[in-house]
């Protein structure tokens, strides 16, 4: 008996959606340009069931025009609501376009550039277009995609895309430098030619080696004014230590005062010290 | 005597303690009282979370919003009732300065009641736009409740709403099987210019607004259609005060609590009183309130590294007040997240990024702050960094915006300044210096060698030899 009745109920529930439900027939699409003929443009036929399988092309200056007759249950009639949707599935953008229904169900709508969103005239894939049908009662309400568009743009003509809403997330990561560090050569370049002007030293010492270069008067300037001439060597070379200490550590408080004292010294020994090799010059012994 | 009664009332003052971050003092704008008994499950749950709910007709004296300049009640919830106006106590100004002092609103429409001017007016300042018919509302021939709008389809049947972007949290969501009814609600657009403005639900993709009122059978000039309609949507000042508009009235009233509704020959219970419960608990401010706790930044160079604080809120921030370029810092601040009745750990939404901007009058560096420690009460998130090469005055600045969570903007001022004369590296750190420091040192030995042979070399023969053969 509950099988009975409820097989009953579905076939009721079945019975009266078959009986009423939203559809459309004699729907044409045409694409119309500016200037061009009545007939010119292409025209296409659209069915309620399947999608058109040609993708429907939309030029700058074309017109695009859908013309339907509404019909419940086979019977013209005229809904409460009849759109033309189109959404972009990347950007989730969607817009409806109503159609114009008169009450024997006929309806019509026109689409230009104009009238679409900046998101559907830069999208890079064909925008799917459903129609949707429905009204009030229990009838069911239709809803399919019939056909898909792809808006073809002159792409020398400039779009005047609006500019980026503001909206709170996360921003692109920076990190700015002015200008960047100097950089150094490689280091073996750098070894090379330290080794170079390193080894100029010795190849100098060298070639004055074999011109004759000795120190054999040491002993006898030593001899004859040992504390002048210690000093004055010492303190050149304690001058050249200054140097040192000046490029490694001293400041120039530290630095002026050592300086001016071996500098005093190198003046008062120096004038001795070269009175002797004055002395050796006369005695013809350089 | 009087400290023990003032410690008797501090207890009972904790004891009865608000889920909401920011105060329990909860105004219900109603203008019949009879009315009351309709909404009695939300107001008691409402009661239940803490609320202290004080139910008043726009005509009263304790409607008034301020007392002695100050704010009378923490949140607002307005329900719509016959008159066209609020009074003098709900002007559009005085829900303004409401909101200026940090008050939150929840804001419910009805189609059978005109809107009251001073709200549409207000919202219009907002960016948040109804119907001009003011008796508009929205239908959708294919999700609505076939038990109780077989005729109309004016009460929609609606799934969770999905999360607003992939990097946002979603506060109001619900199992996948939850159904929401929104009964005769009336649609709201949003502006585009605003970020402060997000939709909370959107209607159907195949739902429309129209004016019932309209003679025409079929509808011509739709106030919106498809998702630009919201059923619900939210708007957070920039001081995180918040305004929620509920398109329908009803979805608040016990009918539609786990009521029986079907859709599409499917029998459906209906989940307003979580749905409700959700947007109102986001509006008084139970969930989305950041805080931001202790701020530390040091330089983090050498061997002095010094470790994270992890106390609590209170911790005297150490913080430099002079930087030298192209030195290592680091950046450590605290933020917690309101949970209920403590603040806890907030964590970032898994896409989302909470990023630290060094900048002087624009960024310099705009970099990501990770979580790296811890605490009961809170993360400590945490950025490394060389400060730019460019002296200056700069400002460390965490401005953490986004949709549903309250606006974080901390700023610490700096001094960065240029190398010291000692600071730059020595010439012997640079290797493209070398050949010439041991051009200058061979110079200096070979000047010693060249003094010595000059003091003290003897003549040679091959000198003489020279000599001669000139």
């Amino acid at each position: 008996m509950r099988f009975s009745h409820s097989l009953l109920s579905c076939l009721l529930v079945s019975v009266a959606q078959a009986a009423s439900a939203w559809s459309f027939e004699d729907a044409t699409l045409a694409v119309q340009s500016k200037g061009a003929g009545v007939g010119a443009g292409t025209k296409e036929k659209l069915s309620p069931s399947s999608p058109l399988s040609k993708l429907v092309s939309l030029g700058g200056s074309d017109t695009l025009k859908v013309l339907l007759t509404a019909t419940e249950d086979q019977k013209a009639k005229r809904p409460h609501q009849a759109f033309l949707t189109l959404s972009d599935p990347t950007t989730g953008v969607e817009e409806s376009f109503v159609f114009m229904v008169k009450d024997n169900g006929k309806g019509k709508v026109e689409l230009t550039h104009k009238d679409l969103p900046i998101q559907f005239l830069t999208a890079s894939k064909p925008i799917p277009a459903s129609i949707v049908i429905g009204s009030f009662g229990s009838s069911q309400p239709y809803k399919n995609q019939v056909f898909e568009l792809t808006i073809a743009r002159d792409p020398n003509v400039p779009l005047a895309a609006p500019e980026k809403a503001e909206r709170y997330a996360a921003a692109e990561e920076i990190h700015h430098i002015f200008k960047a560090d100097p950089k150094s050569p490689p280091k073996i370049i750098t070894l090379v030619f330290s080794g170079a002007v390193v080894a100029a030293l010795p190849i100098l010492l060298g070639v004055w080696a074999t011109l004759g270069a000795n120190a054999n008067h040491l002993g006898k300037a030593l001899g004859k004014a040992p504390m002048s001439h210690a000093l004055f060597f010492g303190s050149i070379a304690a001058m050249e230590g200054i140097f040192f200490m000046y490029y490694t550590s001293w400041n120039l408080f530290q630095t002026l005062p050592a300086a001016a004292l071996v500098g005093v010294v190198a003046f008062l020994s120096g004038s001795r010290a070269l009175s002797e090799v004055q002395q050796r010059r006369l005695d013809g012994l350089r | 005597m009087l400290w023990l009664f003032s410690f008797l009332l501090l207890a009972l003052l904790g004891a009865v303690q608000a889920l909401s971050s920011s105060g329990s003092r909860l105004l219900v704008v109603l203008e019949e009282l009879s009315e009351k008994d309709k909404y009695s499950q939300f107001l008691g749950d409402l009661e239940a979370r803490g609320f202290h709910v004080r139910v008043e007709s726009p005509k009263s004296e304790g409607v008034a919003l301020f007392k002695h300049g100050e704010r009378a009640y923490d949140h607002v919830l307005l329900l719509p009732g016959k008159s066209k106006g609020l009074g003098p106590a709900l002007s559009p100004g005085n829900i303004l300065e409401f909101m200026k002092k940090e008050g939150n609103i929840l804001v419910t429409l009805s189609p059978d009641h005109a809107t009251p001017t001073s709200i549409v007016s207000t919202l219009l300042e907002l960016g948040i736009h109804l119907p001009a018919d003011r008796n508009s509302l929205v239908i959708d021939h294919f999700n609505y409740d076939s038990a109780s709008a077989p005729e109309n389809h004016d009460v929609l049947l609606v799934p969770y709403p999905a999360p607003l972007r992939y990097d946002v949290r979603n506060y109001f969501m619900g199992p996948p099987d939850g159904v929401i009814a929104v009964p005769r609600a009336v649609g709201q657009t949003l502006g585009n210019d605003s970020p402060l403005l997000a939709p909370i639900l959107r209607a159907p993709k195949t739902a429309y607004s129209y004016n019932p009122k309209d003679e025409a059978d079929a509808v011509e000039d739709p106030f919106a259609t498809g998702e630009q309609l919201n059923l619900v949507s939210a708007l957070q000042a920039h001081n995180s005060a918040r305004l929620v508009v509920l398109g329908s009235a009803e979805m608040l009233q016990n009918k539609w609590f786990g009521a029986k509704a079907e859709l599409a020959g499917k029998p459906v219970t209906t989940a307003n009183r979580d749905f409700v419960m959700k947007v109102s608990g986001w509006t008084f401010k139970e969930v989305g309130v950041l805080k931001v706790g202790n701020l530390q930044h040091y330089l983090d160079e050498g061997d002095v590294k010094k470790v994270i604080n992890t106390s609590a809120f209170a911790a005297p921030e150490d913080n430099p007040t002079i930087y030298r370029i192209k030195s290592d810092v680091t950046f450590n601040v605290e933020i917690s997240e309101w949970r209920g009745d403590h603040y806890g750990p907030f964590m970032i939404p898994q896409r989302d990024a909470l990023q630290l901007e060094f900048s002087m009058l624009s960024p310099f560096h705009r970099i990501g702050l990770y979580p790296e420690a811890r605490t009961h009460n809170s993360t400590i998130y945490s950025a490394h960094f060389k400060t730019p090469d460019q002296h200056g005055i700069f400002n460390f600045r965490v401005n953490y915006r986004r949709p549903f969570l309250t606006n974080v903007d901390e700023k610490r001022q700096v001094t960065v300044r240029h190398f010291a004369h000692d600071e730059w590296p020595r010439s012997f750190q640079i290797s493209g210096a070398w050949p010439w420091i041991s051009g200058i040192w061979v110079t200096v030995a070979g000047w010693l060698a060249f003094l010595a042979v000059w003091l003290y070399s003897a003549p040679t023969d091959k000198k003489v030899a020279v000599k001669k053969t000139q």
